[in-house]
């Protein structure tokens, strides 16, 4: 993958506020699961979104990882959704939806990390 | 002090054809907060990916929505093609280009519709879609289906186009423009539509740079920005420059549109007279290599959509993820819903052309 930075948890916001006062513009954020550890990547894009870059980070799962909302409102879904879908805990959401922005409550829990097996509800 | 009160719009609501929630925040008639509020139609597609072999998620992925269902199958094909990666025959590039053109002239004449009937120009919405019907029996008959194609591949696309159906395609293209034409007149000028879309809804270019939109809803903000820039499949050889207005509002997003409308339908002609011969699929070998990466980012009608696939040497993909238009641009209804008259939110809604099967796959 082309331009692709690797980073810490702790450079995401001031490696984002870059990206933005340079006047670029976030695209979206993709959550792997590794195993052990969870690996980040932010994704923006500049020059009319012809150039994108990518800031990556791996985490332990129990490590809290700040959120980039207070930078760009840009950020409010995809930080929930992977807090949400693989239990990244994401630290000073703007709008933060509980684990329930895509999941209802009786739902199964981070069902995007590996161990989750999908079984069908209401299989034979 | 004005009385706060705090109303859902949604997840029914008429202007709405698919639920979603926004919990509006008002102080007499004038809104003051919004909460957009998801996960009504969450379908757990990226892990249906995961589980699926990898030829099957083309399946997956053009049921992400029902409109601008072919660029979901493009965008899988291809960001599954750039795992090996498999170099594609011109024609191919060509034959895909004039799909997702067609899928998006007929996705900008719905909405074109929808806008109509939001407030409540019946007859305008009846003409616009009867005129898209055209649109979708020229899908039907060239990719087979009207709504779900499945004319992509891994390596291709299944079917070609002969002679005989570009000519079709060209009279009907022909047709559509006229009429469509007569009724753009209509909606730019008419004093009605300005009355309820000149000055509402406005989003500056900065405000859009700074939540991340896109597509029509970015461009009319006064950026020139859109996927085909970047000249995957035949969008390098075609006259292409991306449509803007500056005004910000949701008329100014009502003519991005219409004028895009026109465009694509200038799009298909020119690929058509270029289309150049050739294999419409080639051979692909094996698994998705292991720890391979790739990312592809197409413009689906409604603004750019980002896949990113992960391979790890077996049938099934290790990870895919699909940032939908919609998705980047739900963050723009928190700014453009405060201040706005209660009466102005389904048209102001509306105006993003939101699509909520694709937001939460």
């Amino acid at each position: 993958m082309e331009n692709l930075k690797q980073i810490t948890k702790n450079d995401i916001v001031s490696e984002g506020k870059k990206m933005l006062g340079a006047g670029g513009k976030f695209v979206t954020a993709v959550c792997n699961d590794l195993g052990d550890k969870l690996e980040v990547s932010y994704f923006f894009s500049a020059d009319r979104g012809t150039q994108l870059t990518c800031f990556r980070y791996a985490v332990g799962k129990d490590e809290e990882v700040p959120s980039l909302t207070g930078a760009t409102l840009s950020t409010l879904l995809i930080e929930n959704e992977m807090q949400e879908l693989f239990g990244l805990k994401v630290k000073g959401l703007a709008i933060d939806y509980g684990g329930h922005m895509l999941l209802a409550h009786d739902s199964p829990t981070t069902p995007m990390l590996k161990e989750k097996k999908a079984e069908p509800k209401g299989a034979n | 002090m004005a009385t706060r009160t705090t109303v859902p719009f949604g997840p029914q609501h008429p202007v709405l054809p698919e639920p979603v929630q926004l919990r509006l925040t008002y102080e007499d008639e004038k809104v003051v907060d919004v909460v957009p509020v998801i996960g009504y139609g969450h379908r757990g597609i990226e892990k249906a990916c995961e589980i699926q072999e990898y030829a099957k998620n083309i399946y997956i992925c053009e049921r992400v929505c029902g409109i601008c269902s072919y660029q979901h199958s493009a965008s899988v094909v291809e960001v599954m093609e750039k795992l090996w990666p498999v170099e594609l025959t011109p024609r191919i590039k060509y034959l895909r280009t004039i799909w997702a053109e067609m899928s998006r002239t007929h996705s900008h004449l719905l909405w074109l519709g929808l806008l109509a009937d939001a407030f409540g120009f019946e007859s305008m919405f009846y003409q616009f879609w009867r005129i898209r019907e055209k649109v979708l029996d020229i899908l039907e008959m060239t990719a087979g289906h009207r709504v779900i194609q499945s004319v992509n591949i891994v390596g291709g696309v299944r079917r070609d186009i002969d002679a005989a159906q570009k000519k079709i395609i060209l009279d009907t293209l022909e047709v559509v423009r006229k009429e469509s034409d007569s009724l753009v007149k209509v909606l730019a000028n008419d004093y009605t539509v300005k009355a309820r879309t000149v000055g509402v809804g406005v989003l500056t270019k900065e405000q859009a740079i700074a939540l991340g939109a896109v597509g029509p809803t970015l461009r009319a903000s006064g950026v020139s920005e859109d996927a085909r820039l970047g000249k995957y499949d035949a969008y390098g050889d075609l006259s292409y420059e991306p449509i803007v207005e500056t005004a910000g509002d949701c008329y100014a997003r009502a003519l991005v549109r219409a004028r895009e409308l026109f465009q694509a339908i200038d799009l298909q002609v020119e690929a058509l007279s270029k289309l150049p011969e050739g294999e419409i699929a080639v051979k692909v070998k094996g698994n998705p290599p292991a720890g391979n990466e790739a990312i592809t980012r197409m413009e689906a009608p409604r603004g750019e959509l980002f896949y990113y696939a992960k391979g790890n040497g077996t049938r099934n993909l290790e990870r895919l993820r699909i940032r939908t238009p919609t998705y980047a641009n739900i963050p723009t209804l928190l700014v453009l819903l405060p201040g706005c008259q209660l009466a102005d939110v389904p048209v102001n809604v509306l105006s993003i052309d939101p699509c909520i099967s694709c937001t939460e796959r």
